[in-house]
């Protein structure tokens, strides 16, 4: 049977399923005998939903982004094509 | 436009990155230009996540970009386009934020608790019933919270959903050092999140940008 602090410590590999499956099956055994590990994984299991339901929200370009890239690029472009380069201040 | 440069635009769309990148390193502007379009927005949206003002993803994303092309002849294809364009967004990041970050406090010294201590369990209802624009900000906060190089891994992971080897890949770590610093900047992330809704619960609804 596996500790608390066992468990604790490996909450995260098994969020990912990532760990052997002796070892899965005797976490689910223990998150679900005791409440104090049951309320530390679903408090971390829908803080990362939580972040995964964010991240669905689009983070445009602002307008004019795009331009300006473009702008600093050709700038960069003639510049290692011979112009000099600018002066550091 | 001519049907000449039309048919030359469609070719460099329909280009592997692999491609794209060789054609790149021959000065063929056009496919640089083109792995620009493809990853351009990708970029802002993680610059953005990271240093979390528009201002700063913008520079976030010119630096990276001319990174780029100066360096694509040296970009040795060991790992994909995609990843290297990423690891520069991320390194460039993270200068920036390094730039700006108050002192904190280490992370080691912090929720290394060995047994769990009767965290009150907010989490009935779906996640998009429970979000509001004042735990977004929250979010935001948690994240802010985290020491640069934890926040990277943190956005990586579980904001943009990568692979544990992606980020390693990216990040140049190693996966057991991701595995590592994902756990710590989860828990880290997840108490404060049950410090506010815990604080929340009392007066049931706290007056907006009250700290």
């Amino acid at each position: 049977m596996l500790t608390c602090k066992e468990v604790l410590e490996s909450l995260s590999d098994y969020l990912d399923a990532d760990m052997k499956e002796d070892i899965i099956n005797e976490m689910k055994k223990h998150i679900g005998s005791c409440s104090d590990c049951r309320a530390e994984f679903d408090t971390l299991t829908m803080t990362l939903k939580l972040y995964k339901h964010e991240a669905g929200e689009p983070k445009a370009m602002p307008v004019g982004c795009h331009d300006r890239l473009v702008k600093v690029l050709e700038l960069e472009k003639l510049r290692s094509k011979g112009a000099p380069p600018p002066k550091m201040v | 436009m001519t049907l000449e440069s039309k048919e030359c635009e469609e070719i460099v769309s329909a280009a592997t990155d692999e491609e794209l990148v060789r054609r790149s390193k021959e000065d063929d502007e056009r496919a640089f230009g083109e792995l620009v379009s493809r990853y351009e927005s990708k970029v802002y949206s993680l610059a953005l996540r990271m240093v979390r003002n528009p201002e700063d993803a913008e520079d976030v994303l010119q630096d990276t970009f001319l990174r780029a092309y100066r360096g694509i002849k040296s970009f040795q294809g060991a790992s994909t386009f995609s990843t290297w364009i990423y690891r520069i967004t991320a390194n460039s990041a993270l200068m920036r934020l390094r730039k700006k970050q108050l002192p904190t406090v280490s992370i080691e010294d912090q929720d290394e608790r060995e047994t769990p201590v009767n965290i009150a369990d907010w989490t009935p209802g779906p996640a998009d019933q429970l979000m509001t624009q004042e735990l977004q900000q929250e979010m935001d906060a948690a994240i802010e919270s985290l020491p640069p190089e934890f926040q990277q891994v943190f956005i990586l992971r579980d904001v943009e959903e990568k692979s544990n080897a992606e980020v390693a890949e990216i990040l140049d770590l190693s996966v057991a050092a991701v595995k590592s610093r994902l756990h710590r900047a989860r828990l880290k992330v997840r108490n404060r999140l049950s410090t506010y809704f815990s604080d929340s619960e009392k007066p049931k609804r706290r007056a907006m940008g009250a700290h």
